[in-house]
Order: C-alpha cells, then structure tokens, then sequence
C-alpha cells in the first residue's frame, strides 16, 4: 500500500510539474511576446524593472515582455550557453567588457537608433561598432572619492576637492592613519579595474594603441602600480586583514574607521544613514584627472524573429521618461539620457551633498581596455600578479613584468 | 547488512552467479525474459543515454574543435590534447587536485571512522550527535563558502583568534598560497566528515555481533576485536567511501569556486575549477572538453586499480 | 525503541570504564560544537543588519534584528522558490528511488550478456564533470522543447549511477533463497522485486532518500541555465540572486541559507529513524 501512495503521489507531482511547464499558453493573434534576458534588476530593483516593463506594454498594446532575471556572477554563464545553443533572448543585458565578443560574433542586430541624441555621447559610442550602434547603454556608475568629514576635522585637515593630486591624497591618508585606533587613511582596491584607471591618471595606458600588446611595464606604469600597492599595510588594510573580502572597504567605512574610500556611486544608499559626515569628491589624479565609467546595455538579438518589438523595448528601457523616473527615484544607477535638467533632480536628492561630483568626473573618462581575445583572462592574470605584489611575494616590478609577459601570449595569439 | 557497499557491486559475477535461477532457454521465454531485463533497465537507461551519454558524445567531439561558444566551431583534431600537454598549468591543476585529495581523504576517512565508532557507543543524545555531525552534509557550498572565508580569515577571522588564545600564530589561510588549499581541504573535511561517518556507522551495525562474542570468548581485549573484527568486517564500507571520495575528490568544484577562486595565484586551481573558467570565462571550449577527457581517463583508471587492488584487502562479510 | 536493542548488543559498552565514557562524550560534545560553530556564525550574521566581514567580529550582534528574515519572505519570493526546490526535490528523489531499485535489481538478479560492460557504463557516468556536459546538454534539452520546463529541469536527475551503486550492493546481500522460495510459489521478477527486495533495502532506500533529496535542493548549474522565469526558480539560484553586480546585504544572505538548510534538515532526521529501523528489524544477517 506503500508503493500505491508513492506511485500516486509521484502522478500527482508529474502532472502537476506538466502543467505548470505548460503554463505559457499562446498568445491570442497578433499579440507576441518578446523576451528579455537581465541582471541589472538583479539584488533589489526586480520591482522597478516590472514598473518600466509595464509602462511599455501599457505604450504598445499587443506587446508582452516576459523578463528573466539573472544573478550577476553567473549571467554571462547563462548567456554564453544560450549563445551555444541558439536560444538568446530577443533582447540581453551586457556590460561593456562582454559587449565587444557578442558584436564580433554577429549575435546582435544593428540598431537603428531613433534618437540618438536623447544618449550621453559617449555612452552610445561605446555600444557602437565604425558608427552602427549594436546595443544601447541601459545605466551608468562612476567611481569617485567617498571621505569621512568628521576624520578629516579630526585629523585638521582640509576636505578632498576636484583639485586633489595623488599626493595630497596621501597627505591626508596618512594623517588620518596615526589617528591610531584601528582608523585607516585611504581604501583603493587592488585590482584591474583600478590599475588601468591609475594608469591614465598618471598619464599612462593599459594596452598600446591598436589593443595588440600591453603598455604598462614603463617606469609610469609601475609608478601607478605602486600607488595602488603601497597603501596596504600602510594607510589600508592588508589582505590578511581582511582587505579585499567582499563589501569590507564599504564595512569599514560605515563603522567611522576610514576616511577615504575608492568606490562607486553605487554604495550612496549602504552609507547614506551613517552617524557622521560624510560626501563625496572627484578622484585624484597625479599628472591628469580620470575617473572609471560603468555601464551596462541591453542588445536585440540578431535571431530574433520581433526585431521591431524587441528594438521598441530596448528603446523604451534606456531612453523612455518612465525609466529615467523610476531610476532617479529608486536611486537605481543613473540614467544614460543626455539631458542634463532631467538629471538636475538628482543633484538635490540626498546626501551626499556634491553630487555634481559624479557629473565632474565624467571630464576624465578611463575606459576599460579591451582585447580582441583573452579578455577575462587578460584580467585575471593583471589581478593576480598585483595581488602577488600586494601580498609581497613579488616585487612591483617584477609583478609587471610576468603580467607583460603573460597577458602578451594571451591577446597577442 | 550493510547500507552501501561497492564491493559485491563489482566483483567478479561468476562469485555471485551459481545460484541464480536458470536461464531461460526456449526463444518465447527467451523474448519474455529479454522483455523483463529491459523492463527493469529502461528507466534508468533513457534517461542516462539521452542526458549523459549523448551530451558526453557531444564534449568528445567538441574536444576535437577550437570553440568560443559563439562563434562557429573549427575542427582542429587533436590539438587541444597537444596544447594541454604542453601547457605546465596542466600538470599544475592535476597536482593541486591531488594535493587535495591526498590532504582530504586520511581526514575524512579516518575522522569519520572515530565519529562512526563513537557514536556506535551507547551515548546519551546519540541520534542528536548524529543529526549535528549530519548537518553540514546537507548544507550548499554557495551559502557556506562566505562563512568560511570569514572564520578563516588571517587576521581577525575566528579561527586564527582561537588559535591565538593557545598562543598559536594562525597562517594566513586562503590568503597565502601556502595555505588555499589546506583552508578548502579544512572546509570540505567538515563538510562530509557526516557522509562518511554515516556510511561507516551502517557498515558498523551490519557487523554481526556474535562475531565480538566469539572473539571475547577467544580472549581478545578491545584493541584486537577492533582490528581482528571491526576492521576487516568494515571493510567493504571502507571500499566504497574511498571509490566516491576519489571520484568526487577528482571532481572537486564547487568549494574551490567559492571560496577561492582557484587563488591566491593559482595555488588552489583544481581541474574542473580548470575546465569551467576555459568554458566560461576564457572562451577555449574545446581544450576545456579535452580536459575532461583527460580527467575521465584519470579517474577511470583510478577506479580500475581500486576494483583489482580491492581483492587483497577488501574482505567479503 | 530499536535504538536500544542495538546498543545492547554492542560488546565496546559494556567494558568501556566510566572515565573513557567521559571522555567519549566529552570530545564527542566538543566536536559537535565545532561543527555547529560555523551555522552558529551564520545565524548571528544573519541577524546582524549592515552585516559583513568585520574588523572586529562579535559573537553576539549589538542591534540583533530579524529583518532579514522578513526581507526574504515579503520582499523576495522566497516562500515560492522554496516551493519550487521543494517540488523538484520530492519528484527527483521518488523517480529516483524507482529508477535506482529497478535497475540495481536487474544487475543484481537478471544475468544477460553484456551485463559487465552495460554496467561499467553506467558507472562512467559519474566520472565525467557536470561543467563539461552542460552546454551538450542544454542543446539536447533544447531539442526536446523543454528548456524553461520543469521537466527539462527532471528529466537530467531521474537516473543516478550513485544510487544504482548503493541500491545494487544491497540487492546483492539479500538472500538468494528468499526469491527463489518466491519462485516457487510462482511470483514473476516482479513480484519479486516489489514484495521480497523492496521491503528488504528499506534502510538502503532511505539512504538514497537523503543524498537524491540532497542532490536536487542544492543543485545550483543546470536549473539555472535551463530554468529561466522568475515563477520557476529554485532555492540555490535564488540565494545566489542576493548577491547583486557591486553590493551585497549578507544578512539577508545567510537568513537565506539558514532557511535552505531547514527543509533538508528535517528529511534527514526522517530518514535516519528509518536506517536505524530498517537495519535493526531486517532480520537479514
């Protein structure tokens, strides 16, 4: 009687799954469905990405957007598996690392872009290929000078302006550092994404200029890797202390023990409601200023069979009002629209208070370098071998030198 | 009886067979019995066939391609075989995978042989001792690596505070690349010290009890029961926690993924972490599926000592 | 109540003075303790608000709050990926069962040519990483029209050669003359199997239980490449999904793997009183 009961349960249980695999019923004539394959609602914002979705379908009657959200870690496993199989969704997320092999490979449709004007310039450029645009910018951060006002006063030292050079940066760093108390000066992570920035800031370059080989085993470019090195154990913890472990910079700069913090405009709402001063500035630079931009884009898949429909939404989801409502209200990022009034409303929102800052930096773009081939390997090698001088296993130097020897055999076959 | 045992499972038949019924003879009950064997086989063998054994056929071919996922692939025959035996990461990542499963295997085997003896003991609280020791089996490495990285951190990770409290200068655990793979061999230990105990202790309660009666009558103390008795009786369970530790071990993933990463310079990259960032991160399907196939031949080969190796100490209850 | 007439039995009891029992329970609690020490810390985490990796960790929270556990209920669709995962999980494990037991039977007691090879196949099954097969696999499933199914998700779990392995070593130890007495009175294979096997790898059967259980409430790759609507999403995906592109609420993460680990937990102890009855009450020495 046992076995009756499992075997009715097991029925019970596979036509349940059938139905509820079947529940997509089709569509009525003329409505059609596209779908949208995300991370960026990921983590928080699923809401205010439905709030868009629906604005859209209520603009296009007959249109259905079926969304599919992803975790950010594993998206691009997910992508490149539809990729292999045939199977993109008519419109994908990208980020603008990625975007490069997904136009290279011919997965995305040319865009015909309406309003081209409604972009930032340089954000649409970037999704474009000799001036056809194949994906639209969807969101942009940038990375600036976060500082504790009540430590800088503590320390009688002036607050951060756009004018500050890596060596009053350090100045301050240290001042802040023999408070003494477990109080450190100044958090830069160690990694890719601040390398090449550090590079430009001090005039140098990742990558040579036809993208074949690396630049940056120069004596500037090991200046630039010492400036990110030399802080730790210094005016910022080391790895074995932590540093370097996720959201730990943000961590301790909510616990009052960090006066500068190198990181994006995505961590205003983790730190808006700590109990001290705080605000932002533009990041340093040492013989120029230059801040890191990151975007992400949605791109319309070359297969899909609703190209019109799938480019309408795309449209819609980075140029429309509504979205650039929901995203200033939500504080999801910013818009990539070009219409600096729309914008003005986020200058007064909330703290910190110079968020024209965030604007400023866009002066001074570094943009991440990108390889035909070898990308992420590419990175993770430059990752490792800072990490290695970081840790002090390596000289800078030397570090440099195996990365230069390394990345070239990787991007240059 | 013994909960889980490999070791009938692939010992020579002809041990097992004599006293099978007879085969049928006659073609109608020949066709019948045929009818019977598939009607027993089927519902394991389609599934297997169209979702393993197809998709391995799919990798072996794709080994012999240069592929990105994206872009369409090349047939380059055996070059990604080439590639990979010239490449000293190669050999890196088979080392690390068996430094790996040379630290883990004494551990968990012999960890989990105590446990299992202990808690064969009447103790009060037994079956909750069991649950407890139980519990990080069930548990996903997606939630508990983070903890990990945390309890072991260097400086102020639980771990090294408790170390210190014994006036013991903690290593620098995941940080160091002395000691990634230590820190991923002291997780995974806790992780499944409770399979194998859970194993061993089934093996432990199939143990005949007049075979300890026996032995007392014969005079022998604690220490000779257990390895005159326990031992050998034990020794079938023994057999099949080291096969799956070695074909999990092998395959050894999730953990290293999550807590680090294959680093710090690539101290901890074990083969299928290998395989999963050439597939997903580095664009080299093919020599990722060549890989794999280098990895199966280990394995196998590994499993194939094991089944003849196991006639000389694997004793048959 | 079996749990007793097992102990009794045990001869190490029974000379094992009062101070080595000490002991025994002595290392056997401080072992516990280790074990349960990381979960300890996870539960603390998760209801520590602002939590992260800390300078200086604490062993209770200042402000100990249980938000995120609410965060996970009312803000994420918690209670309905536990749901999925649970759905998956129990179907996973039954076909499972039925798969393994019909199977290991046929390796055990149904001799055909080949049978060697047909097993050793099986068997190579598990040597090859899941990471490798995903993309062939996902293009088969593909061909079938199940991507974004619950069956696409099934149909790659339904036959395991683990369990196959488990399930036929306990064939094999149960006694010849009970299916050729059954035999006799004229039972078929079948009849065999359900009536005279069956009952007798109850404590096998519930081993599977737990590992298929296991196996199917943390798998994390496929279900994620294969099950796309946020309707259908499984527990793992899920608590992988409160990790976000640049920042992280880890109290809502380990809230989250606090409540994964729940479900499992009490399978486990369902199962356990099932081995222990299953092995004292067999009969079968």
């Amino acid at each position: 009687m046992k076995r009756s009961l499992l075997a009715a349960t097991g029925l019970a249980a596979v036509a349940a799954l059938v139905l509820a695999g079947c529940s997509t019923e089709p569509a009525p004539e003329g409505d059609i469905t596209i779908t949208y394959s995300n991370f960026i609602s990921n983590g928080g914002n699923e809401e205010n990405l439905a709030t868009i979705v629906e604005a859209f379908e209520a603009e296009n009657p007959g249109v259905t957007v079926d969304v599919t959200t992803l975790p950010y870690a594993d998206y691009f496993t997910a992508l490149q598996t539809d990729l292999a199989a045939g199977t993109l969704s008519d419109v994908v997320d990208t980020n603008y690392d990625f975007f490069p092999q997904l136009a290279a490979a011919g997965a995305l449709a040319p865009i015909e872009v309406s309003n081209a004007g409604a972009y930032r310039e340089s954000l649409i450029d970037a999704y474009s290929v000799d001036g056809v645009s194949y994906g639209l910018p969807s969101s942009f951060s940038t990375v600036v000078l976060y500082y504790n006002a009540d430590l800088f006063d503590q320390a009688g030292l002036e607050y951060p302006t756009a004018d500050w050079t890596w060596a009053d940066e350090q100045a301050a760093a240290e001042a802040i550092t023999a408070l003494g108390d477990g109080i450190w000066g100044s958090h830069q992570p160690v990694s890719f994404y601040e390398y090449y920035k550090v590079l430009e800031q001090n005039g140098e370059s990742f990558l040579n200029a036809d993208g074949t080989a690396v630049a940056f085993n120069t004596p500037g470019g090991i200046e630039a890797a010492e400036w990110l090195v030399n802080k730790s154990g210094t005016v910022m913890p080391t790895i074995e202390q932590g540093q370097g472990t996720p959201d730990f910079d943000t961590n301790l700069f909510v616990e009052g023990k960090l006066g500068m913090l190198h990181t994006g405009i995505w961590v205003f709402g983790a730190v808006a409601d700590v109990p001290f001063a705080w605000d932002i500035a533009v990041e340093p630079g040492n013989t120029q200023q230059a801040s890191a931009v990151f975007s992400n884009a949605v791109g319309v898949s070359a297969n899909s069979e609703h190209v019109e429909a799938a480019t309408a939404f795309a449209e819609f989801l980075t140029s429309s009002q509504t979205m650039v409502d929901v995203r200033l209200d939500a504080g999801w990022e910013l818009p990539p629209i070009s219409d600096e009034e729309q914008l003005a409303v986020y200058l007064t929102k909330d703290k910190p208070a110079n968020r024209q800052a965030v604007f400023d930096s866009l002066d001074g773009i570094a943009l991440t370098p990108i390889v035909a081939t070898g990308q992420q390997e590419m990175q993770d090698i430059i990752n490792e071998e800072l990490i290695e001088a970081q840790a002090g296993r390596k000289s800078v130097a030397d570090a440099l030198a195996s990365a230069e020897e390394r990345i070239n055999a990787v991007i240059g076959g | 009886m013994s909960v889980s045992t490999l070791q009938t499972s692939l010992v020579d038949r002809a041990a097992v067979e004599p006293s099978r019924p007879a085969r049928p003879r006659s073609t109608r009950k020949g066709i019948r019995y045929a009818i019977t064997v598939l009607a027993f086989l089927l519902p394991s063998a389609v599934p297997l066939l169209l979702f393993v054994l197809i998709p391995m056929v799919s990798a072996a071919w794709i080994s012999l391609t240069d592929w990105n996922l994206i872009s369409p692939q090349v047939f380059v025959g055996f070059d990604n075989f080439v590639q990979l035996l010239s490449e000293p990461r190669t050999a890196a990542v088979f080392g690390n995978t068996l430094y790996y499963i040379l630290g883990y295997l004494p551990i968990v085997y012999l960890g989990g042989l105590a446990l299992a003896l202990a808690l064969n003991q009447a103790l009060k609280g037994r079956a909750l001792w069991r649950s407890i020791y139980f519990l990080p089996v069930v548990t996903s490495w997606i939630a508990v690596a983070v903890v990990w990285r945390w309890l072991l951190n260097p400086s102020n990770g639980v771990v090294n505070i408790a170390l210190g409290w014994f006036g013991i200068d903690g290593p620098g655990w995941w940080t160091d690349p002395a000691w990634s793979m230590p820190s991923v061999i002291l997780a995974s230990a806790w992780k499944d010290l409770g399979f194998v105990m859970v194993i061993l202790l089934a093996g432990l309660q199939a143990i005949n009890a007049d075979l300890y009666d026996a032995a007392k009558v014969d005079g022998a103390g604690p220490w000779a029961r257990f390895i005159n008795v326990t031992l050998p009786m034990l020794s079938p369970s023994t057999f099949f926690v080291i096969v799956i530790s070695l074909i999990n071990g092998f395959q050894v993933f999730d953990q290293v993924y999550a807590m680090t990463g294959g680093g710090p310079a690539g101290s901890s990259q074990v083969v299928v972490q290998q395989i999963y960032d050439l597939t997903f991160r580095y664009g080299q399907a093919g020599e990722a599926s060549a890989l794999s196939w280098m990895l199966f031949a280990v394995i196998l080969a590994v499993t194939v000592v094991q089944i003849i190796g196991q006639k000389r100490w694997v004793h048959y209850g | 109540m079996a749990d007793r007439q097992l102990t009794v039995s045990r001869p190490t009891r029974s000379s094992a003075p009062a101070l080595g029992s000490i002991v025994l329970h002595a290392v056997v609690i401080l072992g516990a303790l280790a074990m349960l020490f990381p979960f300890f810390w996870t539960f603390i985490t998760s209801i520590s608000p602002g939590a992260g990796f800390s300078i200086e960790p604490r062993l209770w929270p200042e402000n100990p709050s249980f938000e995120a556990y609410a965060t996970l209920f009312t803000e994420r669709p918690f209670a309905r990926v536990v749901g999925n995962s649970l759905l998956l999980a129990v179907i996973t494990t039954v076909v499972q069962l039925f798969t393994s037991a019909t199977a290991a039977y046929a390796f055990s007691r149904l001799p055909f040519r080949g049978r060697g090879v047909v097993f050793a196949v099986y068997l190579a099954t598990m040597m090859i990483p899941l990471q490798v097969l995903i993309v062939p696999l996902f293009v088969q499933v593909k061909n079938l029209g199940l991507i974004n199914t619950y069956l696409g998700a099934l149909l790659p779990t339904f036959a395991s050669a683990f369990g196959i392995c488990l399930l036929r070593q306990a064939i094999n130890q149960v006694p010849r003359e009970l299916d050729e007495a059954a035999t006799l009175d004229g039972a078929g294979h079948g009849r065999i199997f359900w009536q005279i096997i069956v009952p007798n790898i109850r404590p096998a059967l519930a081993t599977l239980t737990i590992f298929a259980f296991m196996g199917s409430w943390n798998s994390f790759l496929w279900p994620l490449i294969v099950l796309r609507s946020p309707e259908l999403q499984t527990l793992p995906i899920a608590l992988a999904g409160l990790q976000g592109q640049y920042t992280t609420a880890w109290d809502v993460v380990m809230a989250g793997s606090v409540v994964s680990v729940l479900p499992i937990l009490a399978i486990y102890l369902f199962a356990q009183k099932y081995v222990i009855q299953g092995v004292a009450s067999s009969g079968i020495k």
